[in-house]
């Protein structure tokens, strides 16, 4: 039997949803798609981050940032939701804590919503259809910057 | 109805069903209808407002449904519960995204409704006024169609 160092070991590199001291990146997602909100949690929590909360609407979304907060390292956003959109709970959240990092999932078509929420401080967004590789490099962008 | 209206819609099919299911995907040939037609089973509708008018169908049987979904999911899905209703109602969502996307690019401005879904046995959907322009595209789980029902405001 070979040697275990024999083989390039793929745990070497540290998960992008860890802090250096180990503990998680904690993040709420905010989408009414139970497909969209699975398959996000599905990736994040496959790199070592955890998922504090999930919300159908903007409004469930406010809330649990209000709840949650300070514990919310990040917010996904979904742009089209009922009851109250991404955008709108976008600059709720910002008015109610400027440190707030969100990063904006959208179908592809509505950039000048993507727009508008970039300029309401937005850090980033992602267009669907979401791939692992595009969730965690944008994700990790934010938390680095 | 215009032809241009319906390629965005195919190329953003194959674009979407590309890249979201591992497997062939084979375009059948176009075809028009101008009276009631039957829906497959699963069909999720998605309506358009602005210079022109109609609605868009991805129409699928049960079992392409389950199928497409579960690839989709990453694991076999047991029935078509709320995650697979998600699932294909996402995948009506990022293709006519996609698609609406190509013809604002080609200067055509129109809004989409949010998608909804029907699923039952023996449905037909009638059109008045419109011909709807089919496209079946042949998965390995089946066939699904992309009916395309537009006019031009008068």
């Amino acid at each position: 039997m070979r040697a275990k160092m024999d083989y390039p070991n793929i745990n070497t590199k540290n998960p992008e949803g860890k802090r250096p001291d180990g503990s998680s990146y904690k993040v709420l997602i905010v989408d009414d798609s139970m497909f969209v909100a699975k398959q996000i949690s599905q990736i994040l929590s496959s790199e070592g981050f955890e998922i504090i909360g999930t919300a159908k609407d903007g409004i469930e979304g406010l809330e649990k940032y209000k709840e949650l907060h300070p514990n919310v390292d990040l917010v996904t956003m979904d742009i089209t939701m009922p009851n109250m959109d991404g955008v709108t709970c976008l600059q709720k959240i910002i008015e109610f804590d400027p440190e707030a990092k969100i990063v904006m999932i959208s179908a592809l078509g509505k950039q000048d919503l993507v727009k508008q929420s970039l300029l309401s401080g937005a850090k980033n967004y992602i267009v669907k259809p979401l791939d692992r590789a595009k969730v965690l490099e944008r994700i990790s962008s934010v938390l680095k910057g | 109805m215009r032809v241009e209206y319906i390629n965005p819609f195919v190329e953003s099919a194959f674009n979407v069903l590309k890249e979201v299911l591992n497997t062939d995907i084979k375009r059948g040939e176009l075809y028009l209808k101008s009276t009631s037609q039957p829906v497959l089973g699963v069909a999720t509708i998605i309506g358009l407002a602005g210079d022109v008018e109609g609605r868009v169908l991805l129409d699928m049987s049960m079992e392409t449904a389950m199928g497409i979904a579960s690839e989709m999911n990453m694991e076999k899905l047991e029935k078509f519960d709320e995650l697979g209703k998600a699932t294909i109602t996402e995948l009506a969502n990022m293709i006519t995204g996609q698609a609406i996307t190509k013809l604002h690019e080609l200067g055509f401005k129109f809004d989409l409704t949010p998608p909804s879904m029907l699923t039952g046995n023996d449905m037909v959907i009638s059109d008045s006024g419109v011909e709807a322009l089919i496209v079946p595209i042949e998965l390995s789980y089946g066939k699904l169609e992309i009916n395309v029902a537009i006019k031009e405001k008068d």
